[in-house]
């Protein structure tokens, strides 16, 4: 029980990566706020599936790159439990295009989703944390974020973004008890990569030197190691959770 | 209010950088009130200033919303202690000191 009584917010935390980070933090007894951005369903069915251990969990449709809501989530989180210790940010979307033919919409959306929103809750996790001179950030990004890859300029733009924004945030902090890290994970069996083509996944294994995707709980290990007492001296690292791809 | 009273929170405010910012070879009596608390005189730097901005609005129910405030509030402690009296809520502190 690394993280008994620990309060930890996810962003985009109901499915994929987001929801096995979140089994993690309660499976060690932490107590979790999720948020989702729009399918009540899934919401739904991820409360079903949490089951009796899912009443130390509270899901909330918000956007993250939403200041405001942001903020009222934020707040309600502090009153209901007086501290905030841990942040993920895993919300993110793509909008895959060529640049020539990327929309600005496109390329908005994913900057707005991915980078603002990730920028909004480190801000308004700041002074609670600081308040506390102790906390955990974790941003999720990519290693198209790292590398670069056709088709994903905004969304490479965006994590490459989150992830020197990482780096400088942790500069910040560092005295103050609060370290602020990213995970760069692979290609993971999750439904966002599901959805890529047939033959860019082919392509994908190809290039993964161990041969093999990575599952969702791959990620969520290092999330929570990077979120534990034992990580105190780690900050401003991406840490690439990718089977050796970048 | 009266001096006492301002000398009575020009002393709390002393107090409370000195233990937010754990300045161990410090004190209240080393603290000139009239010096800049960053750089020259206290030579604290912009991440201490984090810290000093969320116990100043925790102690005193202040808001400091952004940098430009924050440059004016912590000029010197002298010019903190107008900060927290304009914003009306010195009263709390200085009523500690009686």
């Amino acid at each position: 029980m690394r993280f008994k009584d620990k309060i930890v917010l996810i962003t985009g935390g109901i499915r994929g990566i987001g929801a096995a980070i979140c089994k993690s933090f309660l499976q060690e007894g932490a107590h979790v706020v999720v948020t989702y951005s729009q399918d009540q369903d899934q919401a739904r069915s991820f409360q079903k599936e949490l089951g009796p251990g899912g009443s130390n969990t509270t899901v909330h449709q918000a956007d993250a790159s939403d200041f405001d809501a942001m903020k009222t989530l934020f707040d309600d989180t502090l009153e209901k439990f007086g501290r905030l210790d841990i942040l993920v940010n895993n919300a993110g979307i793509r909008r895959d295009n060529l640049v020539m033919f990327m929309s600005e919409s496109e390329w908005h959306d994913v900057l707005r989703v991915n980078l603002q929103g990730t920028f909004v809750c480190c801000k308004l996790a700041l002074k609670p944390m600081i308040g506390q001179r102790w906390g955990r950030m974790i941003n999720i990004v990519s290693p198209s974020g790292i590398t670069g890859r056709q088709g994903q300029a905004n969304y490479a733009a965006a994590k490459g973004g989150v992830a020197s924004f990482t780096k400088s945030l942790a500069r910040e902090v560092a005295k103050i008890g609060i370290t602020v890290n990213a995970v760069s994970p692979g290609v993971i069996e999750t439904d966002m990569t599901r959805s890529l083509p047939e033959q860019t996944l082919a392509e994908l294994k190809q290039a993964i030197p161990m041969g093999h995707f990575g599952r969702p709980e791959d990620v969520s290990g290092t999330v929570l190691f990077l979120a534990s007492e034992e990580a105190y001296y780690i900050t401003g690292q991406v840490v690439r959770v990718d089977g050796g791809l970048t | 209010m009266s001096l006492r009273e301002q000398e009575g929170l020009v002393e709390n405010l002393k107090e409370l950088i000195i233990r937010t910012l754990r300045l161990e070879d410090v004190g209240p009596e080393d603290i000139v009130a009239s010096e800049p608390l960053f750089g020259e005189g206290l030579g604290l730097d912009s991440i201490d200033a984090l810290e000093l901005v969320v116990a100043i609005e925790r102690e005193y129910q202040v808001e400091i919303p952004d940098a430009e405030v924050g440059r004016r509030a912590f000029a010197s402690i002298n010019a903190l202690a107008e900060f927290v009296l304009e914003k009306g809520a010195g009263q709390q502190a200085s009523d500690a000191v009686g």
